[in-house]
């Protein structure tokens, strides 16, 4: 794409994201979630393909309905309170219709249908942007209204979520929706544990965007997008595929791996609620994303495809260092031990 | 004067000295066990033996119990304790007389055998399994004497290990036995629960006996004593050696389901059903054997039919409540049936193996000694007056006749009694008389004093056991004195009528018309048909309910269908379902959308 187009789309990005959390009024934020969508449409139609412009189109209209409905449920909470802060949040319908219209944005069950598809769409840088950056000026509108809203509500979003995103995962074999579904699963553990803890829930967000990238970047260097491209990426790169297959378990929540944190510490805090079947069948409904991520990681690094035995190892690479995926798959994989500081900073 | 240290001492002794054999080759290095010195061993038990009954007859005493106990922990005590009262001071000589006889025997039976001192070992070890389990106080010894006999019967049977017939017969002498144990651990169950104990002497109950653990007995002495139900493996042990069948199948092993009941008298005296039961069983089964005896050609089979057939005698007897007159005929058949089994070893070796009696014939002039035995075994056998089968024999069934009890037990009973008499005559017949039908090539020769001296011995016994052991054993219950003259002549009836069937019968063979097949005769030989029935019927159902528990509900259902596969496919089944969900119309999607925000609000309103 043309330089000045992609820093223009960049420079907005960061600008809406900026504005959204860092307002204190809702039509601030409504503006800087506006402008987020807009830059990011020609980043996901960036290549004119048909898929890809059908993705943008999906992605314009929810979003778009999304928006305005933030805007109606904050004016209709205008209408009844007399303010417009943000934090301030108390009318029951409003707050519902702003947890509807964020779950739309984030792609929360039963508003989760729109995600797979504009994801397989873009390309997967833009795709890693759709599942981390995009999310987060939603999630901090969520986070700063957290004690108004209705915990019965997001719970059931938040479990069905999971279960939806572990099963719908289970039959795909094209990586952008794989990584779709379990963005949508992660997102469930965020919103079951929204209302009780705020700050665990922000730490689950951080600590799921160093997964997720560091499996967008090596999915990336290896242009795999689906999973017979992965089996036949071990040739060409094989240690970033044995440190891909840790990255995914990470994903997964297997300790002793990063990933481990947040779910451990969600349930902790989940059975201190005395939310203890929720806490316990949000855990086993995990169990059916971990199948789909063992088996990338057994395609990853396992499986040997039917390669003749001088195709082994080629003598030939595009060896360019990449300093991010080092850097973002070392933290996603060795973060454990530092939980407790973790826990503190967040 | 007291004569309880002397007993005491005196039966210790006698056990003592059977353990010889086995004992001595661990303390000497240089003795040697041979055949000799067991059957010595044995002799002399026997004449130490004679002391101690001797002197418990003379003193007039009850019973001398010896008790020790074993401390084997803190708290528990094996009891170990013996009995020394009529019956175990009876039975010892006799038991040691007999198994004298079969040892002194066995030196020429098995004298080509490669094993023969492990034999006679085996042998002793019985011996000595069957006495701890007649001198037996308590249930402990009893069932360990049980267990022991037992087990040496599986051992003797299957002698010759490489004949697949020997191994099957063991493998069902085990089986039927074992069954028979579930009754007697059932008894000792109960025995422990009710009376906390599981001495003999306390186990008295005041009133009825409640009917479970006397069918735990019955059951437990069917096992053992082949009475009909559990009866197929005493025609089966003949498998083994003839001394074997002499000792452990006539004589002492197949007696131990008998003296079970005999001691453990005073519990089923009380309640009628449990005699009743006795009485219809025992009955059932010798009639049974006695018809199956009938139209057998194996000779040793015969023999195996007849015990069988005075087992159930005996078992009739303990139901006519006469457990004495039941010991009395335990006694005398003892010396009879070995004898009988002692011929059939002679005549079998000295034809070379020859068991069909239609292939015997006219060996009274050959063997002259083993057959006048034969003879009257024979006789004692159908209760002949006043040698030793007759004075319990004919004592039984005047007491059957004289009693109140069930007519079908009694005419059971009779016919069985003719019965005996036809097959006896039957054997006598074709073994002894007539022209010879032996194969031509075969020198017999019983001039071995191993084989005479048994037998004489043994047939002294038959002649004079019953008139010396009721001469100085004095009975517990009056017998009755006075009844009608059919009555007491209804023995001997019987018998004459079964030799005049028998006697017919041989004479219709010289007549040369072809046998038409008959279902009398095809029932009898077929032994009713039990066998086929009954074994193919238990194994193949305990079988197939092995593989449908094990394999169809345990592996597949419980360990494939309710874990992995059956969750497997319920995955599989949500994973289509919320694929055809996602039809990718975007109208369709924000429709739901709508739809969800409606209900949602509705919910909550």
């Amino acid at each position: 794409m043309n330089p000045y187009a992609t820093s223009i789309m960049t420079f907005s990005l960061i600008l809406g994201t900026t504005i959204t959390i860092s307002s204190n009024h809702w039509v601030l934020a409504w503006t800087g979630l506006e402008i987020n969508t807009l830059a990011i449409i020609p980043l996901i139609a960036k290549s004119h393909h048909p898929r890809a412009v059908e993705a943008a189109t999906k992605y314009f209209l929810t979003q778009a309905a999304a928006s305005a409905l933030v805007l109606f449920s904050s004016m209709t909470n205008a209408w009844v309170t007399g303010q417009w802060d943000i934090t301030q949040m108390n009318h029951p319908t409003s707050c519902l219709l702003l947890t509807a219209a964020i779950a739309i944005k984030l792609g929360l069950v039963p508003f989760h249908f729109w995600f797979p598809e504009v994801l397989q769409g873009s390309p997967l840088m833009t795709a890693l942007l759709l599942s981390t950056l995009m999310k987060f000026p939603p999630l901090t509108l969520l986070l700063l209204t957290s004690k108004s809203l209705d915990p019965a509500l997001l719970t059931a979003m938040a479990l069905a979520s999971t279960a939806l995103g572990g099963w719908m995962g289970l039959n795909q074999t094209q990586t952008r929706k794989i990584l779709a579904f379990s963005s949508i699963s992660h997102l469930g553990w965020i919103a079951i544990i929204l209302v009780y803890s705020p700050k665990l829930a922000l730490l689950t967000f951080y600590l799921y965007t160093i997964m997720t990238s560091a499996v967008f970047l090596a999915l990336n260097k290896i242009k795999a997008l689906n999973l017979s491209m992965i089996m036949t990426s071990w040739t060409k790169t094989p240690v970033l595929n044995a440190t891909l297959m840790l990255v995914l378990l990470s994903l997964a929540g297997l300790p002793p791996l990063t990933g481990f944190m947040p779910k451990w510490l969600i349930i902790q805090e989940l059975t201190k609620q005395e939310m203890t079947p929720a806490a316990m069948a949000i855990a086993m409904l995990s169990l059916l994303s971990l199948f789909f991520y063992l088996r990338l990681a057994y395609h990853s690094t396992i499986t040997l495809p039917p390669n003749s035995s001088n195709h082994m190892k080629q003598w030939y690479t595009s060896k360019t260092p990449s300093t991010p995926t080092a850097v973002l798959a070392s933290l996603s994989i060795l973060l454990l031990p530092l939980s407790p500081m973790m826990h503190a900073i967040v | 004067m007291y004569p309880t240290l002397l007993i005491n001492s005196l039966t210790l002794l006698t056990l003592t000295i059977l353990l010889t054999p086995i004992i001595l080759p661990f303390l000497f290095k240089n003795f040697k066990n041979t055949p000799q010195v067991t059957t010595r061993a044995v002799k002399t038990a026997f004449l130490i033996s004679l002391a101690p009954t001797t002197a418990f007859i003379y003193s007039g005493v009850e019973s001398v119990a010896c008790h020790w106990e074993w401390k084997f922990i803190m708290n528990f005590k094996i009891p170990l304790s013996l009995k020394m009262d009529q019956y175990s001071m009876t039975f010892l000589p006799i038991a040691l007389f007999v198994t004298w006889s079969i040892l002194q025997f066995a030196m020429w039976y098995m004298a080509s055998e490669p094993y023969v001192t492990k034999f006679f070992t085996y042998l002793l070890t019985f011996l000595v399994a069957m006495l701890l389990l007649t001198t037996a106080n308590n249930m402990f010894l009893l069932f360990v004497g049980w267990e022991g006999v037992g087990i040496m019967s599986f051992l003797l049977i299957g002698w010759w290990q490489g004949r697949a017939d020997a191994n099957t017969a063991a493998l069902q002498a085990v089986i039927y036995n074992r069954i028979g144990d579930i009754g007697l651990i059932l008894s000792m169950a109960w025995l422990a629960s009710t009376f906390n104990t599981w001495e003999i002497q306390q186990a008295v109950h005041p009133h009825q006996t409640p009917i479970l653990p006397l069918m735990g007995l019955i059951l437990a002495a069917a096992g053992k004593s082949a009475q009909f139900g559990l009866h197929p493996w005493l025609p089966a042990a003949m498998e083994g050696p003839t001394p074997v069948s002499a000792l452990l199948h006539s004589s002492t092993m197949v007696v131990a389901g008998i003296f079970l009941l005999i001691r453990m008298h005073p519990l089923l005296a009380t309640n009628q059903t449990a005699l009743t039961a006795c009485l219809c069983l025992g009955a059932l089964s010798t009639l049974f054997a006695a018809t199956c005896a009938l139209t057998q050609n194996d000779i040793k089979k015969i023999i195996a039919f007849s015990t069988s057939s005075q087992l159930g005698l005996m078992m009739v007897t303990i139901g006519l409540n006469l457990p004495q007159l039941a010991f009395l005929h335990i006694s005398t058949h003892a010396f009879f049936k070995a004898m009988l089994f002692l011929c059939s070893g002679s005549i079998i070796h000295n034809l070379n193996g020859e068991q069909d009696i239609r292939k015997m014939g006219g060996l009274q002039k050959m063997l002259p000694v083993t057959t006048s035995c034969l003879t009257i075994g024979n006789l004692a056998l159908m209760g002949t007056p006043f040698l030793a089968g007759f004075y319990s024999k004919d004592l039984i069934i005047e007491s059957l006749n004289t009693s109140y009890l069930n007519t079908w037990a009694l005419l059971l009973t009779l016919m069985a009694t003719a019965f005996t008499a036809t097959y006896s005559i039957r054997m006598t017949i074709l073994v002894q008389a007539g022209q010879t039908r032996i194969p031509p090539m075969v020198s017999m020769n019983e001039n071995n004093p191993l084989i005479t001296a048994p037998l004489t011995r043994l047939a002294l016994g038959s002649i004079t056991a019953g008139m010396i052991i009721t001469s100085f054993i004095t009975p517990t219950k009056t017998p009755p004195m006075t009844m009608p003259l059919i009555t007491k002549t209804a023995a001997i009836l019987m018998t004459i009528l079964g030799i005049v069937l028998a006697l017919e019968l041989s004479n219709m063979t010289h007549t040369l018309t072809h046998p038409k097949p008959n279902p009398l005769m095809n029932f009898s030989s077929a032994l009713g048909y039990f066998n086929p029935l009954v074994h193919r019927f238990f194994s193949k159902n305990l079988l197939e309910k092995g593989q449908n528990i094990a394999l169809h509900l345990i592996d597949l259902s419980w360990l494939k269908k309710m874990g992995p596969e059956g969750l497997a496919e319920l995955q599989v089944a949500a994973s289509k379902a919320a694929t055809s969900m996602h039809t990718g119309l975007i109208k369709a999607y924000l429709g739901s959308f709508a739809l969800s925000i409606l209900v949602m609000i509705l919910m909550t309103h």
